[in-house]
């Protein structure tokens, strides 16, 4: 039986009843997150024709919003910190929404750019951050499962958000559209509504703290009424450090010197410049050498379809004893696997034509389901839940940077070149360099880690917050 | 008796007549003759058929020349003739020789504005082997096939593009069969024109919703005016209205269920007694709380050191 303080959550948390609801509301959120930016491309013709723009200029409503979502990272954080998961959700999707909504009777693209683009982007980082933070607050024993059946929102979201924009567009122009989709998105705060603040009644607490609370709520409320001796003595901060349903510190800073966050840090950063990439400019290698506009976009749909299962995949095998102990080690062969999928599309483009691609789009797309599913469950493994939600804000600001430049890089590279393979080629370094980085480096961690495991006041002097005896934590 | 002076008008005159035979009066109506120029175009068959399109700007001579690889039979004679939409052309039967193991078939066509369509060669074997060649004026890039919806009070903007910029494009709002010249310049508070080269843009700006219908683009080359068509529907903001506002009832309503469900099932586990032995408070957080769920159902686990 793990002692309580193993999880460093302070609680067990259910690993299951309400929490699969939660995993429903998590999948909506992060489905909206990454799937709309995307999907907006496909009303930007209409909208540079009506607004007399070049393409670059309309293009850059998509990055800045994918901009705002990921530099929107710390703000969500803190206030996922202080107000609690379920508030941040709702607001961000009364805030995508409102914004969709002011954007369709938009008469400048500068217009755009401020609504759809800053405030928009910060509506769905608000979604992002808060998704992520509450699947650790309910799952520990299944939470890579969990992980990797939120995280398929993404490519599930992006397949039914496609074709439903063409239809908004041809029935309602981009206008009427934009207010359509303002409505839709508000569904997400129907996912804030199911995330419920986990109740902590059923937690083992340290008797001794006050200060840690007794109570399951969230750090919004003012009163602790639970504890009558503590009531009136409880102070405000001490409130923002009870243990509630996402209510921590307000940002820990303290998590750049935590050994695993730094690993991971350097290795997502890397990884970033190559990871989308290889995506966006799959149909027009396929194009470039002589494959048809509708093959050309059938290979996204394999890809896509191959992503909706490889994700939840993933996060079953990753929740086996075997490999839940030693997680770290499954996300570096992934990111590793990705890279050499990159490396050998060129030979399969050319010694098998169409055939080679759409192998290459099947192994990509279980590869970058691999790495999307456990993404962010090995961070959750190596900074813990508690802090998890401080630690994803800090990485998102962080990768912002590889995000945004790894496409227009590769694309430059395609134009100095004038071929594609060179392009792979980089982007299977930029991620085969990263996934043998973060093997041996997680090999060193985890050996530092069993030693200090082995020595628990000499742990919690270093301040990390691993788990011991992962063995016994996974069924 | 030829005195010089006879000699000298002799001398004077005979270049004058020698001018005068080889000057012929420039009747005006053969200045067709002025020389057009001669585009040539071929194309090589290896199946039984191929379909080739040549986009012309201006009256030209076109030569058309066609080579076949032949059939495994490889018949020394075979006979070629041409067809114009279909139709054979009278006279145009050849004799077509194997030559370097291929056959070969030219002709030249005088193409103006009446003359474009569709030119075949046809190599008569067993079997016909033909290639056809589809003479016009340059097609439109980008057919657009559904309408732009656009709304009451703002603008709408459509553009059509060529790859070979013509003399001048034209914009017409088609009624039924007639088509009405659209002047921007009798009209600048409604119509916009711009012309960018291969590119032109009209804009419609305070639509309302008689401005619904087809606009036609027409792109005027030499020899013949291109078009293509593009439908424009208005609508009022009412129309996307009723789906917005359906959806965010939907939103509201399973928010609110959501919520009720919480409050009645911390209510119902508030009322039936806990086995938690830690605490138990749940009716004031109840109170308290806004909308925050409170207790867990009795489902999840329960530890106990």
């Amino acid at each position: 039986m793990p002692p309580a303080a193993t999880t460093n959550l302070g609680y067990t948390p259910p690993d299951g009843g309400w929490g699969w609801a939660v995993v429903f509301g998590a999948f909506i959120s992060i489905g909206f997150s990454y799937a709309f930016p995307k999907s907006l491309t496909i009303y930007f013709k209409e909208i540079q024709m009506y607004f007399s723009v070049s393409y670059s200029e309309i293009a850059w409503v998509s990055s800045i919003m994918l901009a705002s979502m990921y530099a929107g990272g710390p703000v969500s954080s803190i206030l996922v910190n202080r107000y609690g998961c379920r508030t941040v959700v709702i607001i961000g999707g009364l805030m995508v929404g409102a914004s969709m909504v002011a954007a369709s009777f938009g008469t400048t693209i500068i217009h755009l750019y401020l609504l759809v683009g800053v405030i928009g982007g910060f509506g769905l980082s608000f979604n992002l951050q808060p998704s992520l933070t509450i699947i650790g607050k309910y799952f520990q024993v299944k939470r890579p499962m969990a992980n990797g059946l939120a995280m398929a929102g993404s490519p599930v979201f992006l397949s039914t958000l496609a074709p439903l924009n063409q239809f908004l567009f041809d029935n309602f122009g981009w206008r009427g559209a934009f207010m359509i989709l303002g409505a839709i998105v508000m569904n997400c705060c129907v996912a804030g509504a199911l995330m419920r603040p986990v109740n902590m009644k059923t937690v083992q607490k340290h008797p001794v703290t006050a200060s840690k609370g007794t109570t399951a709520k969230k750090s919004g409320s003012t009163e602790n009424s639970a504890n009558p001796e503590a009531g009136d003595l409880i102070t405000e901060t001490e409130q923002k450090q009870k243990i509630g349903g996402c209510a921590d510190k307000l940002m820990d800073l303290s998590l750049f010197k935590h050994r695993g966050f730094i690993i991971y840090l350097i290795g997502n950063v890397v990884m970033f410049f190559g990871f989308f990439a290889p995506v966006v400019f799959l149909p027009s290698y396929a194009k470039g050498i002589g494959i048809d506009n509708y093959q050309a976009a059938f290979l996204l749909s394999i890809f896509a379809f191959v992503d909706m299962f490889a994700r939840p995949g993933t996060g079953l095998i990753a929740n086996t004893k075997w490999i839940r102990p030693r997680i770290q080690y499954f996300f570096s062969f992934s990111v590793a696997y990705n890279g050499v999928c990159h490396l050998l599309c060129p030979f399969l483009a050319v010694y098998l034509g169409y055939t080679g691609l759409v192998v290459y789009a099947v192994f990509f797309g279980v590869a970058f389901g691999m790495v999307c599913a456990l993404l962010f469950e090995v961070l959750m493994d190596l900074v813990g839940a508690q802090r998890f939600s401080s630690a994803v804000g800090l990485v998102t600001i962080l990768e912002c940077g590889p995000v945004l430049l790894g496409p227009p890089i590769s694309g430059f590279l395609v134009d100095v070149f004038d071929d594609y393979k060179y392009m792979y080629w980089a982007c299977g370094a930029m991620m085969l360099a990263p996934g043998i980085f973060l093997f041996i480096m997680n090999y060193f961690n985890y050996k530092q880690l069993d030693q200090e495991c082995l020595h628990p006041k000499r742990r919690e002097r270093l301040g990390t917050s691993w788990e011991c005896h992962p063995e016994a934590l996974s069924t | 008796m030829f005195s010089p002076w006879i000699l000298s008008l002799q001398l004077i005159l005979f270049p004058l007549f020698w001018r005068g035979i080889y000057t012929t009066e420039t009747n005006p109506s053969l200045a067709l003759t002025v020389p057009v120029t001669t585009v040539f175009k071929s194309a090589v068959l290896k199946g039984d058929s191929l379909v080739e399109k040549v986009e012309i700007l201006k009256p030209i001579d076109l030569e058309l020349a066609c080579t076949w690889t032949g059939n495994p039979n490889k018949l020394p004679n075979i006979t070629g003739y041409w067809r114009k939409d279909g139709s054979e052309i009278t006279n145009s039967r050849l004799t077509v020789q194997l030559e370097n193991e291929q056959y070969n078939l030219k002709r030249v066509f005088r193409i103006t504005g009446d003359t474009l369509g569709n030119y075949s060669c046809i190599f008569s074997d067993t079997d016909e082997a033909k290639i056809d060649f589809n003479v016009a004026a340059p097609e439109m890039d980008d057919k657009k096939d559904k309408p732009i919806v656009a709304y009451v009070g703002d603008s709408v903007a459509m553009a059509c593009k060529t790859k070979l910029p013509p003399n001048t494009w034209l914009w017409y709002r088609a009624n039924g069969t007639e088509q009405e010249l659209i002047n921007a310049t009798t009209d600048p508070l409604r119509y916009k024109i711009s012309v960018d080269g291969n590119t032109t843009k009209l804009t419609v700006m305070n639509l309302t919703e008689e401005d619904s219908g087809v606009y036609v683009c027409s792109a005027i080359y030499n020899i013949k005016a291109s078009v293509s068509r593009v439908e424009v529907r208005v609508i009022t903001f009412m129309e996307p209205l009723k789906p917005f506002i359906a959806i965010v009832a939907e939103v509201i309503i399973l928010v609110l269920l959501i919520l009720l469900y919480e409050r009645w099932s911390s209510q119902r586990s508030s009322h039936s007694p806990t086995e938690n032995g830690v605490h138990a408070e749940p009716t004031h957080k109840l109170t308290r709380e806004g909308n925050n769920g409170m207790d867990e159902n009795t489902t999840t686990r329960q530890r106990k050191i």
